[in-house]
């Protein structure tokens, strides 16, 4: 089954061999920007999850990295 | 920048009727004692109790551990920030009594339910196996047992707290004014030519959304700040104290920043092996990898500005913040800045598990502490002093109650003040199986 991590500490989920990695916000809040107004976090959020959706459908032979197309204030 | 620390040796402390201190006794007056601690309402039963090393005796509600300090000579008071005004301290002369430390207890609930502000205490076994594994069975303990007001929140105890150890630990160190002392070690950062120059960087997590963050620099909680710079001495002074609400067993207390290990060690070869250019106080556990790059960058780069040729590299706490310090190892490297890791180890009940969090290939030498993981059994004491009874084993709230007085068995160390030797003052021996 293919899987996704969604995770700040990418570099270190990359360290353990884990298959696609998302890139997320920040350690205590991974899939939103609470510095951010809400209408703007949740399209921070969108694309997070989407990015994450994305990467499960994609064939991989190594750890890889997906960036979601966000700015946040973390 | 020169200080004289003059040792006073105790050996044997008398809960008596004034204070004074003579050839490795120290009296103690215990109503004066407790009548001062009971002027501050915040706190409603005090008592004080002696424990030496090797009594079958358990200590329960730790809270945090000082060696007591007074200057006599130079700016400033010892624990600046905290017992008195902002002064720089680190020069002139104070006096310590060696051997042995103030252990405070305290009983409270807090108001922080959960999470990593939640308040926690330690124990500490004057014998057996609990004894083996912590640095402070070996010292004659003075043992405050308090009992805060109810209702008290969490910032309210920490400062009653650290207030009254403080205020203790300077009293006690009094009863030495105008006396000689057994021996007088002097500590200055003069540099002399043709040798290595090295720093210690010290990590240091804290939590920055919490009412103290864990580390504090002349009584400010260090937050979300980038590396700084630390004379060592100011450490002997008592310039860097910690939250009095948390006391576990990979934090190091008050006593180890006051006995830093490796400022001690380093201090030793300064001026015959390496140039000591002093410590850098770097906050680690940012939040997102791009904050801890960039406290990384400038941790390496304040070494670099200090003119360092080598960076013994360490920390303290747990989790995500190791990241920060491996990065940081990584950014010195990079550099030419040749490093030394101290850390503890995970590993696991076995030592099977992996060892650290994470890894960059630059950390070529690494020392390791010991493992944090392995399982304590710890056999009944005959008797218990402290606040507590019984025990919480977990941390989190309605957790079960263990009773003090029995066997223990931990999956941690990280119940037992000291538990976790941090910057490497034990020694220790690794077998290969």
């Amino acid at each position: 089954m293919p899987v996704a991590i969604i995770s700040a500490m990418y570099p270190v989920a990359e360290q353990v061999g884990a298959s696609r990695i998302v890139k997320a916000v920040s350690i205590p809040h991974p899939c939103g920007d609470p510095g951010l107004p809400s209408e703007i976090d949740a399209r921070v959020r969108r694309e997070i999850v989407e990015t994450a959706l994305k990467a499960i459908h994609s064939e991989v032979k190594q750890p890889t990295l997906f960036y979601p197309n966000i700015t946040v204030s973390a | 920048m020169r200080l004289e620390l003059a040792e006073f040796p105790v050996s044997k402390i008398v809960l008596g009727k004034r204070f004074h201190y003579r050839s490795g006794t120290l009296e103690v007056d215990r109503e004066a004692l407790t009548q001062d601690l009971l002027k501050d309402s915040r706190i409603q039963d005090a008592r004080v109790a002696v424990a030496y090393p090797g009594e079958k005796v358990r200590i329960t509600g730790i809270r945090d551990v000082v060696e007591p300090r007074v200057k006599v000579e130079g700016k400033g008071q010892v624990f600046p920030g905290v017992l008195g005004p902002v002064a720089s301290v680190g020069d002139g002369k104070t006096h310590r009594l060696s051997g042995m430390a103030v252990v405070t207890t305290a009983e409270f609930e807090g108001m922080v339910r959960a999470g990593t502000g939640v308040q926690r205490s330690g124990i500490l076994d004057m014998w057996g196996p609990g004894a083996e594994i912590s640095r402070y069975s070996s010292l004659v303990n003075l043992v405050l047992v308090l009992r805060l007001a109810h209702g008290l929140p969490d910032l309210e105890a920490h400062t009653a707290v650290q207030k009254a150890e403080f205020a203790v630990a300077r009293r006690l160190a009094e009863a030495t004014l105008g006396q000689e002392p057994r021996k007088v070690e002097t500590y200055e950062l003069k540099k002399k030519a043709g040798l290595p120059t090295v720093v210690l960087i010290q990590g240091c997590l804290t939590e920055s959304h919490q009412f103290h963050s864990g580390v504090a620099y002349y009584g400010l909680s260090i937050r979300e700040s980038l590396a700084t710079f630390a004379h060592p001495n100011e450490l002997f002074d008592g310039a860097v104290t910690v939250n009095t609400t948390r006391g576990i067993g990979y934090f190091p207390n008050s006593w180890d920043w006051q006995n830093h290990a490796l400022v001690m060690g380093l201090y030793r070869q300064h001026a015959t092996e390496i140039n000591f250019a002093g410590v850098i106080l770097e906050r680690i556990r940012y939040e997102t990898f791009h904050g801890k790059e960039v406290a990384a960058h400038g941790a390496a780069q304040l070494a670099q500005a200090l003119g360092a040729d080598g960076a013994v590299v360490t920390w303290l706490g747990s989790g995500n913040a190791f990241v920060d310090v491996m990065l940081t190892v990584r950014a010195c490297e990079r550099r030419g800045i040749k490093t030394v890791l101290v850390t503890y180890e995970y590993g696991g009940k076995d030592g099977i598990d992996s060892p650290l969090l994470y890894y960059v290939p630059e950390a070529q030498a690494v020392v390791s502490t010991g493992s944090r993981d392995r399982w304590v059994e710890l056999p009944a004491p005959q008797s218990v002093i402290g606040p507590y009874e019984q025990i919480r084993v977990l941390s989190y709230p309605g957790a079960p109650l263990t009773p003090a007085n029995g066997p223990l068995t931990f999956d941690a160390h990280d119940m037992l003040i000291g538990g976790v030797d941090n910057w490497g003052r034990q020694p220790w021996t690794c077998k290969a199986y």
